[in-house]
Parts: C-alpha cells; structure tokens; sequence
C-alpha cells in the first residue's frame, strides 16, 4: 500500500514538473485567428511609440515587441533564429545587415504574395531595389532612409567667433575642404577639438556620397579600385592631419560624455542621428542647430521590415506593416520621431515642409532631409558591404589612435579588408 | 522436526532470487543516481562538441548552403594573422590576469585564517561579493573607469601629472583592463576556496612553528602552501580552462567596435573571435575551427600546469 502511494506521488511530481517546465502553450497556439504577433527590433529608436499607437489603434492586435541590441545585434539574434530556433513573427533588419539576408531569401516570406507588389510603388526607387531578388520576391519593405546633414552647437559656434544662422554655416562649408578650414579655425580660436571623429564623420558620410562604394554597377567587388572610396579615404587623414578631431568613436560612453559636455562643436547627422543626440544630450537642448553638409547630398542608414518564412502569424504581421509604413504611416512616425520616410508622396505634405525641431533651435527637419535624398545617385549595397566598411572604418580608427602611419594606412586598409573577405 | 521439504524449498528458493535480484540492483543503484548528470553532459556536453568537430570540416552558412571542405579552414587558420593574433591576446590576458589574482587569493586567504582576525565573517562574505555581481553591468562601468578622456583612472593619471592613456587603443593596455576586471571578479571566489582548505590545517602547526621561531613568511611557505598543494592544483587548473576562454569582458569593454574588442582587435581573444566569425559572418565552419583549436589548446595548457603544479612537495610532517 505504501508502495502504491509512493509510486503514485513520484508520478505526480514528475508530471508537475514536466508540465510547468514546457514553455507556455499559449504563445505557440498563434492560429491565424489569434491577433498577437511577435516583433524584434533594434533598442533606443524608441519603436514602443510606434507600436503603441498601432495598438491602440487596433485594440484587439497584441504586440509583442522585443528589443534586442543594436542593429548588428538583432542580426545576429535573426541569423540564430532561421537557421533553426524560434522565429519572430516580424523584424527590422538595417540597410547594410539586409544583403546577407538577401543572398538567402528562401528564408523569408515573398511579401508580394501577401500584397507588396500593390504598394511597391509608394517607396523610393532605390531603396526598393535593394530588398527585391532578381528573381521579383520582395523581401523587404523600406522604414526610413538617413538622408545626411551636419548638427554644429550655436553657443560653441558664438564663442569662436563663427555665424550662428544655419543659411550662413552652411554656406561656410561647400566642400569638405572648407569644413576642414573652419574646423581650423574653430580649434584657433577655442583651443578645444571642432569634430567627434574623422572615421564616422568624415569618411562614412564622404564614402556615402558617392555613385559607387564597395561594389561597382556589375556588383562586383571593387573597393580597391574605386577612385571615390580612395578619395573619401585620403579625405580623412588629410582631416585627422589638421588636428580638428576630438577623436571619440561614434557612440562610445567617451562620445555621449563628450556631447553633454560640449567637447566637440560638430558631428554628422543623418536623421536617425538626432534622436541620438536627444537622447544622449538631453541637456543641450536648443543649442544645437543643423546645417547642409557639404557635397549637398548622400544617404546613410535606413532600414527595412521582413517577415521570416517560419513566422506564425505573417498575415498579422503584414497588416501592421502595411498599415504602419503606407505613406500616411511613415509621415506619422517622421513627426513624433524624426525618421526620414521612404515615400516620396509625402516630401511635398505641408505637415513634412513645415516641420521644425526645437532641440535644434526649430531648424526645418523636413525640408533639410528631403533635399539631401533628393540628388542621390544611389549605389549597390552588395553581401561584404558591412564588413568591408567596418575594416576601413576601424583602421582609420587606428590611424587616429596613433597606431597607424597615415602613409601606410590605405596598405593596411586594404590588407585588412583582404583577411577579413578570405574565409 | 521434519518439515515437507517441498514446503522448505518453496521458501528458500524465492528468496535466494529476491537476493539476486536485490544485489543486482544493489550493485546497478550507485549508476543510476549518476546516471542523470552523464545524461545531461551527453546531450548538452558531448554531442555539441563532436557537433562542432563536424562543422569544422565544412564551410557553413547557418542559413545558407554547406559544403564540405575538409580540412581547408584549419589550413587557413594557419594563415590567418588574426588567428594568431587572437592567440597571443588570449594567452597575454590569461597570464595577466591569472597569476596575480591566484597569488593574491593565496595571500588572502592566509591572512583570513589568521586566529585574531576581528569581524572575520565581514571579510569572509564581502570578498566575495564581486562574484556575485552581473558580469554585464561590472565590465560596462569598468570599461567606463578606464575610459581615455572621462575615466576615473585616467582623472587620478592626470592629477599625478601624467598624460593620459589610452587603454582601449594599446594592446598591453588593453591586456590590463581585461585583466583588472577578470582578476576582480574570481580572486575573492579563489580565496574562499583556500580559506575552506585551510581551515582544515591544525592549528598546533602554526603555534608550533611560531614557538620555533619560524616568521610568518617561514610559515606561510612551509604550512600553508605544502597543505593547499590539491586545493592549488585545482584552481590553477580551472583558471587555465577558464581564464583561456575569457569572452564576456572583451565582448563588452568596447561595445562600438563590433566584435573586434579595439579597432586593432587588441584585446580580441579566441572565443571572441570565433563569436565574430560564427555570428557576426556567418562562417560557422571556420568558427568551429576555431573552437577546435581552442579545444585543443586548452588541453594542452591544463595538462601542462596540472604537471608542474603536482610538483609542490608536501610537505606534511
């Protein structure tokens, strides 16, 4: 009898315990007719704001919203996931993260049998090509671009002796020569560094200016030999050679530091980056303004939305895209958060032309981005592009760090850029 | 008193196979009770490491195609100037930050034995407590304190009159601060370690060395270390296994260079390295590589301080 009772405990417990360690049943039953679907994203853009309004829009959908790390965190979270875990529902994945995802779209659903081929047309051409196969799958739906612009602190700018109206500075730096004698001049005046760094500021927005960058119109490989990335490479030392940097790498603890404390005057802003500087700054409020950058125009970042082919509740997953990045949504989200949209319907909307920032002492954010993207001559982002920017970003680091010769470093770009393709 | 010998077999029999019976699973009870951690370790131990000499031998896209290569990426390891690199990054943090933090422990320890240590329980808890902190959150504000313009220690550099130093950008600086932060989080769990041994030394030892007038010093080299001799062995091995793999401290004390720790990778160690090429390039074969040459490496190490370490006469009088 005992014996009974305790074979029968033993069993009970094991039961219990086998019951409540299995994950949660309810997140797994997502049928098509339950609402809820899951969405990664990157952390600080502030995407709750987003999914709140859709929410509260649609009070029967719920959103579960993770935010992982930053953008090459989530894609790495993302390349776990297809190649064998649990898949979210929906993700963001970064411009320059996306053409890896694209060598392997049999990952990801087709979004044009779900409705994209309709609305392909809203976004901007060359955005849109780079999430489509050559086979017509569109992969993914465009968020936002960067655009280019350079933030400069009016009361720094006063204290040199420099115009503080953003028409004048503007008109200050036409060429990214000019902007290395201003910076000159500011450093004489102040003794106290012009720019955050050379490597982010001067050679990623110079690189992005251009008609080509890593890969050439055939999307070959051809970092080497474009002329336009050796330029923006020379273009950096001869800025690190002035001395103007205050050499913090773009978003380091010692860069944020920086920023409240006012050690720098200048830093590149494309528009996802002011809503760095609010962030990080919040102080600093009404000091800063924005000018044109020099060259006139460029693109940095931008990201996109894919649904992955394991996703339980892609149709949900559509609809919040569909809904949230329809012209109309990506004006909504330009106005509480500043990202550039992808529409070009709305770069003529009254709402987008007169919007102006006060972080920024009300500097006219629409108009100023929308100018920026409109003379691009957009180029390939290809596969390696995140690698190969990242080796050339990181020895000109080293350049500014003193571990590198200026004269060597083009060499050592290259050989590093060679190892880091190989394998 | 005759019984029906029937009857009398009928019950010995029974019982002579319930004995069998019984001493069979007598004799099977002790496997069983460590049956589930060998199970365990077979699942979540072993198969992932035959697993990964299996992703070495291809070229692996982890959501992509594989092929088979052979021994192709051991061969380009070989050849690869980060590989080595990593190596000696990997070996210098190790050496940094173990040796001081084990003599340190040892240190410790004998002087939280001591007879006459006042609130000895307060140093006994609070030793420990860096090891009980967020590995995450403590290498972040370390990597704050050693920040080139805003940290702390570079502040305190300053007022001595010095310039200065840049430990992220300098590969021995770089060394240091992983070490620092390494070194803080395992001497306090190490030195409890030897406390635990030491408590079991007599005391009559210590007194008796002391009436024949041996120093501390004397006693120290004499007792103490001869009596740890096991204990020694085994955090010098497990800080070997340990501190070789060291991943989380570079991984985070220099968030903004992706996973290359320092724009030079100065501070990139081979696990941090093997992160970078399965997750961050999607080359998991020559991650796995990696993994394997990590594996053995490892070995090799431990086998080799196990041997030097056993040689610590015990001297037990």
């Amino acid at each position: 009898m005992k014996r009974v009772v305790t074979t029968a405990a033993t069993f009970a417990a094991a039961v219990l315990l086998v019951v409540g360690c299995t994950p949660g049943s309810n997140s797994d039953t997502g049928s098509s007719d339950s609402k809820a679907f899951e969405f990664w994203s990157f952390s600080a853009i502030n995407q709750k704001l987003e999914v709140d309004a859709y929410e509260k829009k649609h009070p029967d959908v719920d959103v579960k919203l993770t935010e992982v790390g930053s953008t090459t965190e989530t894609a790495q979270a993302l390349t776990t996931a297809l190649a064998g875990g649990k898949v979210p529902d929906l993700v963001l994945i970064q411009g320059d993260d996306l053409p890896k995802f694209m060598q392997s779209p049999e990952n990801f659903v087709d979004l044009s049998t779900l409705g994209a081929d309709k609305i392909k047309g809203d976004y901007l051409e060359w955005v849109m090509k780079q999430s489509v196969t050559a086979d017509g799958e569109i992969i993914g739906i465009p968020t936002d671009v960067g655009g280019m612009a350079v933030a400069y602190r009016t009361d720094l700018f006063k204290a040199a002796g420099l115009p503080t109206d953003r028409e004048q500075v503007s008109k200050l730096w036409p060429t990214w020569d000019a902007l290395t004698e201003v910076g000159k001049q500011y450093v004489k005046a102040t003794g106290k560094p012009f720019i955050d760094n050379t490597p982010t500021s001067i050679f990623f927005q110079a690189v992005n200016q251009g008609s080509e960058r890593y890969y050439d119109a055939d999307r070959k490989l051809s970092y080497d030999k474009n002329p336009q990335v050796k330029a923006a490479f020379d273009l950096t030392l001869k800025v690190h050679a002035a001395g103007i940097a205050a050499k913090q790498t773009s978003f380091s603890s010692g860069w944020t530091a920086g920023m409240t404390k006012g050690d720098f005057a200048v830093m590149s802003a494309p528009a996802w980056m002011l809503n760095a500087i609010r962030t990080n700054a919040p102080k600093t409020e009404g000091k800063w303004d924005i000018a044109t950058v020099p060259g006139g125009s460029g693109n940095w970042g931008g990201s996109y939305l894919a649904i992955p082919k394991r996703a339980k509740n892609a149709k949900a997953a559509w609809d919040y895209i569909a809904e949230m990045q329809a012209p109309e949504g990506q004006l909504a989200n330009f106005l509480t958060k500043g990202n550039l949209p992808t529409t070009p319907s709305v770069y003529t909307d009254p709402r987008l032309v007169e919007r102006t920032d006060p972080f920024f002492s009300n500097a006219p954010v629409g108009k100023i981005y929308t100018q920026s993207v409109v003379g691009i001559k957009p180029f390939y982002i290809g596969p390696n592009d995140a690698t190969i920017g990242t080796e050339l970003l990181n020895t000109l680091t080293s350049v500014e760090q003193g571990k590198v010769a200026p004269d060597k470093a083009w060499d050592t770009a290259l050989a590093n850029v060679k190892n880091a393709l190989r394998g | 008193m005759l019984r029906p010998t029937a009857a009398a077999k009928a019950t010995a029999e029974p019982t002579r196979q319930r004995r069998i019976q019984q001493g069979f699973r007598e004799r099977l009870a002790p496997y069983a009770y460590v049956a589930p951690f060998f199970v365990l370790f077979l699942i979540f131990g072993l198969f992932p490491l035959l697993f990964t000499f299996y992703v070495s031998l291809f070229d692996w896209d982890p959501i992509g195609e594989r092929t088979y290569v052979g021994l192709d990426n051991f061969a380009e390891l070989a050849h690869d100037p980060r590989f080595w690199g990593a190596l000696r990054n990997t070996f210098s943090i190790w050496v940094l930050s173990t040796v001081p933090q084990l003599l340190l422990a040892l240190g410790m320890a004998h002087v939280l034995n001591h007879a006459r240590l006042r609130a000895a329980t307060l140093f006994r808890m609070s030793v420990l407590v860096p090891y009980v902190t967020s590995v995450a959150a403590t290498t972040i504000v370390f990597a704050q304190l050693f920040d080139r313009d805003y940290g702390m220690l570079n502040w305190f550099i300053g007022l001595l009159g010095f310039e200065h130093i840049d430990f992220t950008a300098s590969v021995f600086g770089s060394h240091i601060m992983i070490a620092v932060m390494v070194a803080w989080r395992w001497t306090g769990y190490n030195t409890l370690l030897y406390l635990a041994s030491l408590q079991s030394v007599s005391r009559e030892l210590y007194e008796a060395a002391a009436v024949d007038g041996a120093s501390g010093w004397k006693q120290f080299r004499h007792i103490t270390i001869p009596s740890l001799r096991p204990i020694i062995v085994f955090t010098v091995v497990t800080s070997t296994i340990g501190g070789l793999q060291i991943f989380t401290e570079p991984l985070l004390a220099n968030p903004v260079g992706g996973l290359t720790c320092g724009a030079a990778r100065q501070c990139q160690t081979l696990t941090l390295f093997l992160y970078e090429q399965g997750f961050g390039r999607f080359h998991f074969g020559y991650g796995a590589a990696v993994g394997v040459a990590l594996f053995v490496m490892v070995v090799i190490v431990s086998a080799i301080n196990y041997l030097l370490v056993t040689r610590i006469r015990s001297e037990r009088p």
